[in-house]
């Protein structure tokens, strides 16, 4: 295995703890190093990330979870003066590689933001935008794809009365269930989640958590969250960075009981961050 | 020692420090406030009351008729503002048709496409364009652009379009390079600026975060362009054209210059027409106060006036039913 020196971790035997059988790697990092211009963001990151499960990233701001997250869908090919050093792989192929197009990597691996995010338009047009892009579907077709996607985010009762107005008449955590929906409508393979509840209130934020539990049957999920109960509570394996680097990664009840850093051990009982 | 005062003491001994700038000052300045408010219905209705009053003569010499009657004679003093509402209006609308499609492209390069050093000295040119003088304009549209579409732009066109059927009407007489087109064309250059400068900012209040989550589900620059960033900013970028429309209805001074002054009703785009400032801005000279001719001319700025006021409350209609969907 190929893991940097300083986190010499066996996540295969980390997954199998945590949820037998085991699963195959979905992603695979490999010495990704990442750049904000000379700022070093992310310092020689190894990782995988199991097919099928919830894995979370935690640690303090700035360590670099998010940007991670956001490398696996090449969101950070939108800025210039961003760069990625290293290899991805999906599937075998490698994710940074300059001859796949974003726009496929971004249909494969969709992503949901921290804040709702409904784009100004009706809310079956919402989750019928992404399709359209990549699919050609009837309108029955259609039809069927929104109520199946609304099911899944569990939005459909809420929604079936009013599909064509719009999306920003919705409570918030209404619009961040159908941004999951609009994502899943794509049928990714990867959902990246980022920070998803943070704008949330807590009953929203339940049938937040509750809809990830769900969707780890069908979909691969990738958390952010600054919300070590909701790491603990929605993730099968937890990893836990701080200044850029991978400092542990392990079975989510592994990491929150008894962590083998003392660097994470300080960060989940509250000592820094 | 505070703690050897009570609390109300020491509430009145505040209270009696801050009375008198509090009470003697702050009425005087909510007095002013409202009257620069009311101040600006006053100037209002009296600009109103006056052009309405000083062309009441005409409308009462010509009837209703005299908003589009056609007949524009000084000599046998018959006047009617047809012609000028038609140029006016007409010249104002190619202007639109033609800035806008260039005001998205720039706007939309301006905020998406163009490197950081680009963006500024193209941004601080389109201000720049923004703050020439109209006359200046108007000068160099006659000296330059006017015989360039003579030259190059209006024999084409009268050969490839003037035969078609209806549309060819559009695009008859000779090429004199003055006229509708042109000033359409002029005004176009002048409200640019300020359509893209608005478009720009529209577009800059676009939160990235929902740019990232179209470009998330996987579409392209365009995509994101056309069904999320655009729809986002509709209401505002309706009220920018509109805006626009209104700034040319009322260009008096490059308008003059190369519409060609001619105050006759022609359906082609390269006839020379008038616009309602470019005719108030001829033929003031020549009128005499108390003239039949004057109360002409203010009934034209009274007309004028209506028609901004028409796109002005256009624009709020269109921008408040936007909203409420």
């Amino acid at each position: 295995m190929n893991f940097a020196p300083d986190t010499s971790i066996d996540i295969a035997s980390a997954v199998n703890r945590a949820t037998a059988p085991s699963s195959a790697p979905k992603l695979k990092v490999e010495k990704l190093n990442f750049y904000y211009g000379d700022n070093h963001a992310l310092k020689n990151i190894n990782f995988e990330i199991p097919e099928k499960r919830v894995t979370a990233m935690i640690g303090p701001s700035g360590c670099g979870k998010s940007t991670l997250l956001r490398i696996f869908n090449r969101m950070y090919q939108l800025y210039p003066g961003q760069r990625a050093e290293g290899k991805i792989l999906f599937d075998g192929g490698d994710l940074l590689s300059k001859d796949l197009d974003s726009t496929v990597v971004r249909s494969r691996i969709g992503m949901v933001f921290q804040k709702p995010t409904p784009f100004p338009m009706s809310i079956y047009d919402n989750i019928a935008f992404g399709v359209k892009l990549h699919e050609s579907l009837s309108k029955s077709q259609m039809d069927e794809r929104v109520e199946w996607c609304l099911r899944k985010a569990a939005i459909w009762e809420e929604t079936k009365d009013r599909l064509h107005t719009s999306a920003l008449g919705m409570s918030g955590g209404q619009q961040q269930r159908l941004c999951i929906a609009r994502t899943i409508a794509v049928r990714p393979e990867v959902i990246l989640l980022d920070e998803p509840t943070s704008a949330l209130d807590p009953i929203s934020t339940s049938k937040i958590e509750d809809l990830i539990d769900e969707l780890k049957q069908e979909f691969t999920i990738v958390i952010v969250t600054h919300n070590m109960q909701q790491a603990a509570r929605c993730a099968d394996i937890t990893s836990f960075f701080y200044l850029g680097e991978l400092i542990e990664v392990g079975a989510s009840n592994e990491i929150f009981t008894n962590p083998r850093e003392a660097r994470t051990r300080d960060y989940i009982t509250g000592r820094f961050g | 020692m505070a703690a050897s005062i009570s609390g109300t003491e020491a509430n009145t001994a505040l209270i009696a420090a801050h009375k008198p700038t509090g009470r003697i000052s702050d009425p005087i300045f909510v007095g002013l406030l409202w009257a620069s408010g009311i101040f600006v219905l006053v100037l209002l209705g009296f600009i109103i009351a006056m052009l309405f009053e000083g062309g009441l003569p005409a409308l009462r010499e010509f009837g209703i008729s005299f908003v589009w009657s056609t007949m524009w004679n000084p000599v046998t003093e018959r006047f009617g503002a047809g012609v000028m509402v038609y140029g006016t209006v007409l010249s104002a609308v190619i202007a639109v048709i033609v800035a806008l499609p260039l005001s998205f492209g720039i706007a939309f390069f301006l905020t998406e496409i163009a490197p950081g050093r680009l963006r500024r000295p193209i941004g601080v040119a389109i201000q720049l364009l923004a703050a020439i003088p109209s006359i200046i304009y108007g000068m160099w549209g006659f000296f330059v652009v006017v015989p360039l579409i003579a030259a190059y732009v209006q024999p084409p066109l009268i050969e490839w379009l003037g035969p078609i059927p209806l549309i060819g009407a559009l695009f008859q007489g000779p090429p004199l390079g003055a006229g509708m087109l042109t000033a359409g064309l002029i005004l176009a250059l002048m409200i640019l600026p300020f359509i893209t400068a608005m478009f720009v900012e529209v577009l800059e209040s676009v939160p990235p975060m929902l740019k990232e989550s179209a470009y998330g589900v996987g579409a392209t620059t365009y995509e994101v362009y056309r069904n999320v960033s655009v729809p986002y900013g509709r209401t505002a970028m309706v009220g920018a054209v509109m805006l626009g429309l209104g700034r040319a209805l009322g260009e008096t001074m490059a308008v003059t210059f190369v519409i060609g002054n001619a105050t006759r009703m022609s359906a082609s785009l390269f006839a020379p027409g008038a616009t309602i400032a470019s005719t108030i801005a001829n033929e003031f000279p020549e009128a005499s106060i108390g003239s039949l001719k004057l109360q002409a001319l203010l009934q034209l700025g009274f007309i004028l006036f209506v028609i901004s006021f028409i796109v002005l409350a256009l624009s709020r209609l269109l921008v408040r039913s936007k909203l409420k969907s």
